[in-house]
C-alpha cells in the first residue's frame, strides 16, 4: 500500500442482537428496530427490502441465509464507514468464532463444552476422537459474500493449524501433537483471495523448540502452494511469546505480515521515546532476528479496561479506554522508530472487537484512522 | 495406604452459569440471577464431594475470574488494570496484577475466597491460594526493588489474607506454587538463591497459623525440588503426576503426597482403576507418608462435565483401594 499507516480491522465484530435471535427463531419487525437505526447510520439503502424478505423468509435455511449476508454487510459498511483501508471479510459475522466455527466443519472432533478463557469468556472446546478430515467448506460463503458486497480492499482471516490443535483436546491423537492439516479450507478461500490472515495465537503457548518447529512445519505446508499475501496474527503470548516468535518469523514461508498486540500491554500516556511506549519494545526482537515484512500495530484495546487514562490520552467510558487519535499517533510514530521504515506499519485493534460494543468498536476505529492521519502528518 | 481424595483451585462453570454470565456480560442478566446459579453450582459440587466420600471440601470457586483475582482484590498497592496473560500453556488468560505500591491487606469479606455459607459444617473446608512465589512470578513490579523484598511482602500478606480465612473457618489451604516447576516463560533456569527465597516466602506465609497447608505444583517435573518441598512447614505436598517422573524416587517423609492423578488439561476420564493402580505404584516409592488423590491442578480447563466424571473417579479409586487393603 502506497500511503503510510493504512488501517485494517483484525478479526470478529460483535453479533448484532437480531442476528444472533434470527439463527433458531423467526424474527419480528420489533427485533429489527437497532437494525434499522445502524442501517441509517452505515448507509445500507436496500435495508426496508431486506427487512420484508427476513420477515418473509419461511423455512429457517432461507432466514439464515438471508441473515449472514446482511450482517456481513453491516460488518463491511462499518469498517468502510470508519474509514479502514482494509476491511476483511466484515468482522467474521458469519462464524460462531474463530475455533468452532473451524471444528464445527471438520468430522472426528466432537464439541464437549464451554471452557473459561478469561472473566465472561468461553470456547466451546472439542476433542479428536477419530481421524479428522473437513466435512464441507468452512469459509467460502463468507467470502463469496464479501466479494459481492464489499468495496475495499479484503482480507480473509481464517484459524491456523497449530491453534486448532492446541485449543482443542487430543484424543484419537493423544501421544504426540499432530498438525491438523486443514490445507483444504484455506483452497476455499483462496479462490480469488489476495490476502489471507492466518490467526494463530496460540504459538508461543509453548515456547519449547520442538513446538515452534512444529507450528514452522504446519505454517508452510498450509501455504504452500498459493501465491498470495500471507499474514499471521497472534495476540496474548506468553511472557517471552514474541521473542520466541521473532526467532521462527522469518521461517515463515509467504509471510510478510505480522499482526501483533501491544496496545494491551502499554502505558496510556503520550510519548514517542521507549519509556512512555514500553509496550511496544518487542518489536524490537523482530528486527534483530532479521523479519524484514510488515507489522499490523496494535494501537487499540480490545478488552475491559480500567485505570488511569491522562488528559489527551483519551478517555474511560464504562469498561472501556476510547483512545484518543494522538495516543494511536505515538504508539504508530513509535513501532516505525523501531521497524525503522513507517512504510511497514499498519494500524490495528489489538485483535478482534468482538467484545465491545458496536458504539465502542465504531469510536476506537475512528481513532484509529485518525490517529493514523496524525502519523502520516507527523512523518512528512 | 488410604488415601482421600480432595479438589482444588476453580472448578468449571456448569453451562448454565456459562450462559447467565455471558448473558450478564452483554446486560441482559441481572446479578443477583448470576449470583444464584453460583450458589446453585457451588450446591452441586458440595453433593458431587459427599457423593464421593471426601473429608475436606473445596467450593469450587465458581466466582473467582482467575486464580490471582481474590488475592489482587484485597490488597493495596496492587491492581490490575488493563493487561491480561496467558496462563501457562493454557487457552486461559489472567490479569496482570501490578504491583504499584507498597503492599497491604485491605479489609475483605471471607467470602469472597470461599462460601462458606454453603459449605457442610461437618467436613473441613480448603482453599487454593497462589503460592507467594507464583503470584509475585505473575505480577508485574513497578515498587520493590528487589525480588526477594517483594516476595517477602507478598508472603506477609498473605499470611494476612490466611489468618482472617481461618478464622473464619477454613481449616485447609493449598498453596499454588506451578511457578516452581514450569517457567519457559523465563528464560534462566531457577537458580538456589531464588529458590531459597520462595522456600522463606512460603514458610513465612504459614509461620504460626494452626491450620493445615499443602503446597503444590503442577504443569511440570517437581522432581528435583520434592526433598526440599518435603522440609518445608506444611503437611502436604503435591505435584503432578503427568509431568513428574517418580520412577526414581525414593522418599521418606511422615508427610502426606498429594498425587495429581487427573488430568485438568485433557478431556479423557482416567479410570478409577487406572487411579487405584497408579497410587498404589506412587506408593510404593514413598516411606512413611500417605497419599492424597488430586487433579493436577484446577480443573477448570476443561467443560463442567468432563471435570464432573473426572472428580467421582478420584472417589471411586480411594474406594477401590480402601476395597483391595
Amino acid at each position: 500500500m502506497s500511503k503510510l499507516y493504512p488501517v485494517q480491522e483484525i478479526g470478529s465484530l460483535a453479533k448484532p442482537r437480531w442476528r444472533t435471535k434470527g439463527l433458531t427463531q423467526p424474527l419480528s419487525s420489533k427485533d429489527l428496530v437497532e437494525a434499522e437505526e445502524w442501517a441509517q447510520r452505515l448507509g445500507i439503502p436496500d435495508f426496508q427490502d431486506r427487512a420484508k424478505q427476513l420477515l418473509a423468509a419461511q423455512e429457517q435455511n432461507d432466514r439464515v441465509r438471508e441473515l449472514l449476508e446482511l450482517s456481513t454487510i453491516y460488518g463491511l459498511r462499518l469498517f468502510e464507514q470508519t474509514g479502514l483501508d482494509n476491511v476483511g471479510v466484515g468482522g467474521e459475522q458469519q462464524r460462531v468464532e474463530m475455533y468452532e466455527h473451524v471444528i464445527r466443519g471438520v468430522e472426528g472432533m466432537r464439541v464437549l463444552g464451554h471452557v473459561q478463557s478469561f472473566d465472561y469468556k468461553y470456547f466451546n472446546k472439542a476433542v479428536a476422537e477419530s481421524k479428522i478430515y473437513r466435512k464441507h467448506p468452512i469459509y467460502l460463503q463468507e467470502f463469496l459474500d464479501v466479494k459481492k458486497n464489499a468495496k475495499g480492499q479484503l482480507k480473509v482471516p481464517i484459524t491456523g493449524p497449530y491453534t486448532l490443535v492446541d485449543w482443542s483436546f487430543s484424543g484419537h491423537y493423544s501421544g504426540g501433537r499432530t498438525s491438523l492439516s486443514l490445507k483444504k479450507q484455506k483452497q476455499e478461500a483462496k479462490r480469488e483471495a489476495e490476502w489471507i490472515q492466518i490467526d494463530e495465537p496460540a504459538i508461543t503457548t509453548h515456547p519449547e523448540p520442538a513446538d515452534m518447529d512444529l507450528f514452522v512445519e504446519s505454517w508452510n505446508e498450509t501455504v504452500r502452494g498459493f501465491n498470495c499475501k500471507f499474514s499471521d496474527h497472534t495476540c496474548y503470548p506468553s511472557e517471552i511469546g514474541y521473542k520466541v516468535l521473532a526467532q521462527y518469523a522469518p521461517k515463515l514461508d509467504k509471510c510478510t505480515h505480522l499482526a501483533l498486540e501491544f496496545a494491551n500491554r502499554d502505558g496510556t500516556s503520550l510519548g514517542v521515546d521507549a519509556k512512555h511506549r514500553e509496550g511496544y519494545r518487542d518489536l524490537e526482537y523482530f528486527i534483530q532476528n532479521g523479519y524484514d515484512g510488515e507489522f499490523g500495530v496494535g494501537v487499540v484495546h480490545v478488552h475491559d479496561f480500567s485505570g488511569h487514562v491522562p488528559p489527551g490520552s483519551g478517555k474511560e467510558v464504562g469498561r472501556n479506554i476510547l483512545e484518543s487519535p494522538e495516543l494511536v499517533r505515538d504508539r504508530l510514530l513509535y513501532a516505525a522508530k523501531i521497524v525503522g521504515d513507517p512504510a511497514k506499519i499498519w494500524a490495528n485493534p489489538d485483535c478482534g472487537l468482538r467484545t465491545r460494543t458496536w458504539d465502542v468498536t465504531f469510536a476506537k476505529l475512528i481513532s484509529t484512522v485518525k490517529g493514523a492521519e496524525l502519523a502520516r502528518e507527523a512523518s512528512r | 495406604m488410604s488415601p482421600k481424595a480432595q479438589l482444588g483451585g476453580i472448578y468449571p462453570r456448569s453451562e448454565q452459569l456459562i450462559k447467565l454470565t455471558r448473558s450478564y456480560d452483554r446486560a441482559k442478566t441481572d446479578l443477583d440471577t448470576v449470583k444464584k446459579q453460583i450458589e446453585q453450582d457451588t450446591l452441586e459440587l458440595v453433593k458431587l464431594q459427599d457423593d464421593s466420600g471426601f473429608e475436606t471440601f473445596s467450593d469450587g470457586a465458581f466466582a473467582w475470574q482467575d486464580q490471582l483475582r481474590p488475592i489482587v482484590e484485597s490488597l493495596d498497592g496492587v491492581t490490575t488494570g488493563t493487561r491480561y496473560d496467558r496462563w501457562f500453556d493454557t487457552n486461559t488468560f489472567y490479569k496482570k496484577p501490578t504491583i504499584a505500591g507498597e503492599i497491604g491487606v485491605q479489609a475483605f469479606e471471607p467470602k469472597n475466597f470461599i462460601r462458606a455459607d454453603l459449605l457442610p459444617r461437618t467436613k473441613g473446608w480448603k482453599v487454593t491460594l497462589p503460592g507467594p512465589y507464583t503470584f509475585s512470578e505473575l505480577s508485574e513490579n513497578l515498587h520493590y526493588t528487589s525480588q526477594s523484598d517483594l516476595l517477602s511482602e507478598v508472603a506477609a500478606a498473605e499470611h494476612e489474607i490466611i489468618k482472617r480465612l481461618k478464622d473464619a473457618g477454613v481449616s485447609r489451604f493449598q498453596l499454588s506454587e506451578p511457578c516452581l516447576v514450569y517457567r519457559p516463560y523465563r528464560e534462566q533456569a531457577l537458580g538456589k538463591a531464588e529458590l531459597d527465597n520462595a522456600f522463606a516466602a512460603l514458610r513465612k506465609t504459614v509461620d504460626g497459623i494452626q491450620a493445615k497447608f499443602s503446597v503444590h505444583t503442577y504443569f511440570g517435573d517437581a522432581t528435583t525440588i520434592l526433598p526440599d518441598l518435603l522440609k518445608l512447614p506444611v503437611d502436604t505436598v503435591g505435584f503432578d503426576l503427568f509431568e513428574t517422573d517418580y520412577s526414581k524416587l525414593k522418599i521418606e517423609t511422615t508427610k502426606k503426597l498429594a498425587l495429581g492423578i487427573i488430568d485438568g488439561r485433557e478431556s479423557n476420564a482416567e479410570n478409577p482403576k487406572w487411579i487405584a493402580e497408579t497410587a498404589t505404584r506412587v506408593s510404593k516409592h514413598v516411606i512413611g507418608g500417605d497419599v492424597v488423590l488430586v487433579p493436577n491442578s484446577d480443573l477448570k480447563f476443561v467443560p463442567r462435565k468432563v471435570a464432573d466424571v473426572k472428580a467421582r473417579a478420584l472417589g471411586d479409586a480411594t474406594r477401590l483401594i480402601e476395597e483391595a487393603r
